[in-house]
């Protein structure tokens, strides 16, 4: 490698990530702007007076302590679940060699790639008849399935790295393949378990569709249709749509910072293998 | 229990799970594109069967054209467009210099924003009259005067489109890069001792190594694409003049816009099938790479 080529390929890798988070740069800074700055011209890209009053609207007229304490419900709740049932059938995925492996997988894939646009009339129906309707937990019924498929691809690789010889040493000293399975497996595949809770609670985090389509009750809206209802209607109070849309996304920005290096691993080594 | 029955057991309840609430409700929308069902009779089973009176309707509808065209200019747009600009900087950060490994995780910062702040940041930027794209291009002269993106039928597909790349721009790369590193490092040495300049090293080294990488991402892309509603929903609604109304969108719309469920179930098995055959060949794909 050219030595003096490696500082100029930094400086044109930075000046292409800033080119790319620009956008996120733009939504941050538009929500400390105030009513009339945000419709400057030309508009400014550093704010000339700061301002935490957007922020004040949003939480004290736009209920967005409601909307982010509704959003967090569902994607614990969904996480939650993903875990548990993601865990227990990559597991099976990776130890069992059959034809019916083979043909979940498939199966498994497929229900990653459908639109949830197009399932949400069945399962509008579905929950109707089970009376499901307007609960958060129809809403986590409904997201689960979005992101156990994705789990389950994801959590493969990583249970097919932990040598059976743990699991089989584990079942001489007494345990059954579940217990062994419990305490023995799972906190050896502790990183990836956590990649994947990460990436489920982000994908539950965002979901719109679901709750949009299952909740009718406003007390029960999470983030993402609050966000909608903003956007959707001829508002044009931009620094304030943009205070809620970065107030929203900084647990997620936040979650994205602190495993970074473990996500970006976690992805690539699920999707293309 | 045995461990083939403790293991199967396990894989049963997942699968299950999905069976239960992805494949019941597939073969549901199926079912439904062949009934007349409204409001007053979802509740119920009272369902008259009209055989496929829905799909072909939806055949006749000078809308069924328009949207598929919006569908293909959006898919093959946003997955052409994504590959190249991901596979080009995944070049860049392939190669060793300081800070690649910090800064190639920055990237991925737009993939993990909720669609929906996607969707309302993009309107806010593609704003005609205050947005920054506009200024940024009438002020660098890319632009004669101000665009109107979103409210023009001519310009909200492009938009639209240009918003989605920004979205998924990140998992290409990512999966790109991950590509390119597990090509070995000899092969590109041994290369170039036999003389093989840069163009030539990754024509004949890179292209073919990475093939089914390649593959594998555009299948991916082009199943996720399909599956964008939030962002689209967030910008436009499928609007202006259902210029930005892509299949999935219209089923949604047909359904619990105009509460006619037997056309929004017919579009969405049309999409269905669409999606299932991609994601065959994606499953293919991978399949070959693992025996070879």
């Amino acid at each position: 490698m050219n030595r003096s080529l490696a500082p100029m390929l930094s400086l044109a890798a930075l000046a292409l990530v800033a080119l790319y988070l620009f956008p996120i740069y733009w939504m941050y800074i538009s929500s400390l702007k105030l009513s009339g700055e945000i419709f400057a011209q030309p508009p400014t890209f550093i704010p000339d007076n700061p301002s935490l009053d957007a922020f004040r609207w949003i939480f004290e007229r736009e209920n967005m302590g409601r909307y982010i304490r509704n959003s967090l419900i569902i994607a614990v709740g969904t996480t939650f679940l993903t875990l548990v049932l993601g865990s227990v059938g990559a597991y099976a995925l990776a130890r069992l060699r059959s034809f019916w492996v083979d043909a979940a997988l498939v199966f498994i894939l497929l229900a990653q790639a459908f639109p949830e646009a197009l399932l949400a009339t069945p399962m509008f129906v579905i929950f109707r008849e089970f009376g499901l309707l307007n609960t958060m937990l129809a809403v986590i019924l409904a997201t689960t399935t979005k992101t156990l498929a994705f789990a389950l691809i994801i959590l493969r690789p990583t249970f097919l790295q932990v040598p059976r010889a743990l699991e089989e040493a584990a079942e001489v000293d007494g345990c059954t393949p579940f217990t062994a399975f419990f305490f023995v497996t799972l906190p050896v595949a502790r990183t990836g378990l956590i990649v994947m809770a990460a990436l489920a609670f982000i994908m539950a985090y965002g979901e719109f569709v679901y709750p949009s389509t299952l909740l009718t009750n406003g007390n029960l809206q999470p983030a993402t249709v609050g966000l909608y209802a903003f956007v959707g209607a001829e508002y044009a109070d931009w620094h304030n749509v943009m205070a809620f849309a970065a107030v929203f996304s900084t647990p997620v920005v936040i979650l994205f910072v602190l495993l970074q290096r473990s996500i970006v691993s976690g992805l690539t080594a699920g999707a293309v293998k | 229990m045995s461990r083939n029955t403790t293991f199967s057991l396990m894989l049963a309840i997942s699968t299950g799970y999905l069976v239960l609430l992805v494949g019941w409700p597939v073969v549901y929308n199926f079912i439904l594109s062949f009934q007349d069902v409204t409001i007053r009779n979802l509740g119920n089973f009272n369902r008259p069967f009209v055989g496929t009176a829905h799909y072909e309707a939806l055949l006749a509808n000078p809308l069924f054209p328009k949207v598929v065209s919006n569908t293909f200019f959006f898919v093959v747009g946003n997955v052409i467009v994504q590959f190249t600009l991901g596979l080009g900087v995944a070049l860049l950060f392939h190669k060793k210099f300081p800070a690649a490994k910090y800064m190639r995780g920055l990237i991925l910062a737009g993939w993990i924003l909720p669609p929906m702040v996607v969707g309302a940041l993009w309107k806010w930027m593609f704003a005609t009259e205050f947005g920054v794209v506009n200024h940024l291009g009438v002020s660098t002269g890319a632009f004669a005067e101000k665009i109107y993106w979103l409210s023009d039928p001519s310009n909200a597909l492009f938009a639209v489109t240009a918003s989605n790349i920004w979205f998924g721009l990140p998992f290409n790369f990512i999966l790109l890069l991950a590509g390119l590193s597990s090509i070995p490092e000899d092969l590109y040495e041994a290369a170039e001792l036999d003389g093989a300049g840069p163009f030539a090293r990754f024509w004949f080294v890179t292209l073919p190594l990475l093939k089914p990488t390649m593959l594998a991402v555009l299948c991916l892309g082009i199943v996720y694409t399909m599956r964008a509603f939030d962002l689209i929903w967030a910008m436009t609604k499928g609007g202006p003049v259902d210029s930005t109304l892509i299949l999935p969108m219209w089923s949604y719309k047909l359904s619990f816009e105009f509460f006619r469920f037997g056309e929004g179930a017919a579009v969405a098995s049309m999409s269905l099938i669409v999606v299932t055959v991609v994601a065959l060949v994606y499953v293919r794909v991978i399949r070959s790479e693992y025996q070879a």
